[in-house]
């Protein structure tokens, strides 16, 4: 069976037919074309297609695409401005070299866009644990941790 | 392909109503980070996925001298909720070690315990705590202690129409520990887990519980070796026997995370660290 899905995608109302096994990370690269969230493994280890439901991080390959009816679903695109104006993570990732293949970033940065939202001076081990489930696979893990720290210590670019 | 269905109750009595009617053809559906992998690899082919997330089991509140926690709750809410710190740290503990922030934030702990894994973190930290569950059907309400609850690697009491929808925790005393060694920090399955609970009065231990996972088909607990230290003054020594007995009351297999052997080695340092922990003492 097939059902209409309503969900409100970076701001925008989007409605998608889907099926009851497709998963958010399904829908939202085969179905709306946001390919942002990368499938990396589709057992919610890797952490590439994290994605905002709600404003919280989770796994989109976890997330039964159903069950974000009527929520709200964040993509990194949502934090980059129609002028091409990078989010300050994503200026500070880019100055520490923080992207090497580029896979986990979009995972990566929201993790990181999420801590610190929540907590905007985090210690370098709150750090370590709000990226520790975004695998990076080419090991660019301290510049990710360069950039978050940049970021929280305000060394980030106007 | 087969001709899947999707419910969204949107209250537990529409739940267990649609229990009743489709009983094993409804597979439940809590925050899926069990459940979902096995979808995606075709290892699970739901005729109906019923979805338990929106049907209000997201609480956790003080009741009759227990902590009552909703199935629907979270990792992430078990590891902030003020309640949960003041009354069964333990629990808390546990939850904090488990998966990442995006797993945790999905994860229940009705889905952690109804998925039956024996290497279920909260399980253990519920078994040193004397947890019960309320489970409901459209037929009735029963309690049951989460002690017996486990009947195999996945296999529990529960009947086809049956839910689990709340968590019953006693306000116990004593000092709990959670620790769990696993083949990494993060994101990692216990290879071995063990949630201790110790009341002293003096050096004498008053009471204890000891409970283990990934030891065996089921979390287990470790009876023998509570009564090793119940009503003796705690040393080192003590808790080495102690520790050894317990691994007696295990059964666990080689699998891909660790073999049998280790296990047995491994878990038994790991009760004894957690005992000396909750005991407060010199190790």
């Amino acid at each position: 069976m097939k059902y209409t899905l309503s969900f409100t995608l970076n701001g925008r109302e989007v409605d998608v037919l889907v099926k009851p096994n497709d998963t958010l990370l399904d829908v939202l690269r085969e179905k709306l074309q946001v390919l942002s969230p990368k499938r990396g493994c589709d057992t919610g280890d890797c952490g590439a297609c994290t994605v905002l439901l709600d404003g919280e991080p989770v796994r989109s390959c976890l997330t039964i695409a159903m069950t974000a009816a009527g929520r709200e679903v964040k993509t990194i695109e949502a934090f980059t401005s129609r002028d091409g104006k990078l989010h300050p993570l994503q200026e500070a990732f880019h100055e520490h070299g923080a992207t090497q293949c580029g896979f986990c970033t979009p995972g990566m940065l929201l993790s990181s866009i999420s801590l610190l939202e929540k907590n905007p001076k985090p210690s370098r081990d709150e750090i370590v644990e709000a990226i520790s489930g975004n695998l990076c696979r080419c090991g660019a893990y301290l510049e990710v941790i360069e950039a978050i720290e940049a970021v929280a210590n305000g060394e980030g670019k106007e | 392909m087969k001709n899947m269905q999707y419910f969204a109750p949107r209250g537990v009595d529409e739940a267990l109503d649609y229990l009743a009617e489709y009983g094993e053809k409804a597979t439940v559906l809590a925050g899926g980070t069990d459940l979902v992998p096995r979808v995606n690899y075709y290892e699970l082919l739901p005729d109906i996925i019923l979805y338990v997330g929106g049907i209000g089991t997201d609480y956790i509140r003080e009741e009759d001298g227990k902590l009552a926690i909703g199935a629907g709750t979270t990792w992430s809410s078990l590891i902030t909720n003020p309640f949960v710190k003041a009354r069964a740290r333990v629990l808390a503990e546990a939850a904090a070690k488990g998966g990442c922030t995006a797993i945790r934030n999905a994860a229940t702990i009705g889905g952690n315990i109804v998925n039956a894994s024996p290497a279920a973190d909260l399980v253990a930290a519920l078994l040193a705590l004397d947890a019960e569950v309320v489970i409901r059907s459209a037929k009735g309400k029963r309690t049951a202690a989460l002690e017996g609850f486990f009947t195999g690697p996945g296999a529990t009491v529960l009947d086809p129409d049956e839910l689990v929808t709340e968590i019953r925790v006693p306000f116990v005393k004593g000092n709990g520990v959670f620790l769990k060694l696993g083949r990494r920090r993060a994101m990692t399955l216990s290879v071995v887990n063990t949630a201790v609970r110790i009341r002293l009065e003096g050096t004498v231990c008053k009471e204890a519980r000891i409970a283990v996972g990934s030891m065996g088909p089921t979390p287990i607990r470790c009876v023998e070796a509570e009564k090793v230290v119940t009503g003796q003054p705690v040393d080192p020594a003590l808790l080495d026997t102690c520790a050894e007995t317990a691994i007696t009351e295990t059964s666990p297999v080689d699998d891909k995370r660790a073999s049998a052997w280790y296990r047995k080695k491994a878990g038994r340092n790991l009760v004894r660290r957690a005992l000396v922990l909750a005991a407060g003492i010199e190790g």
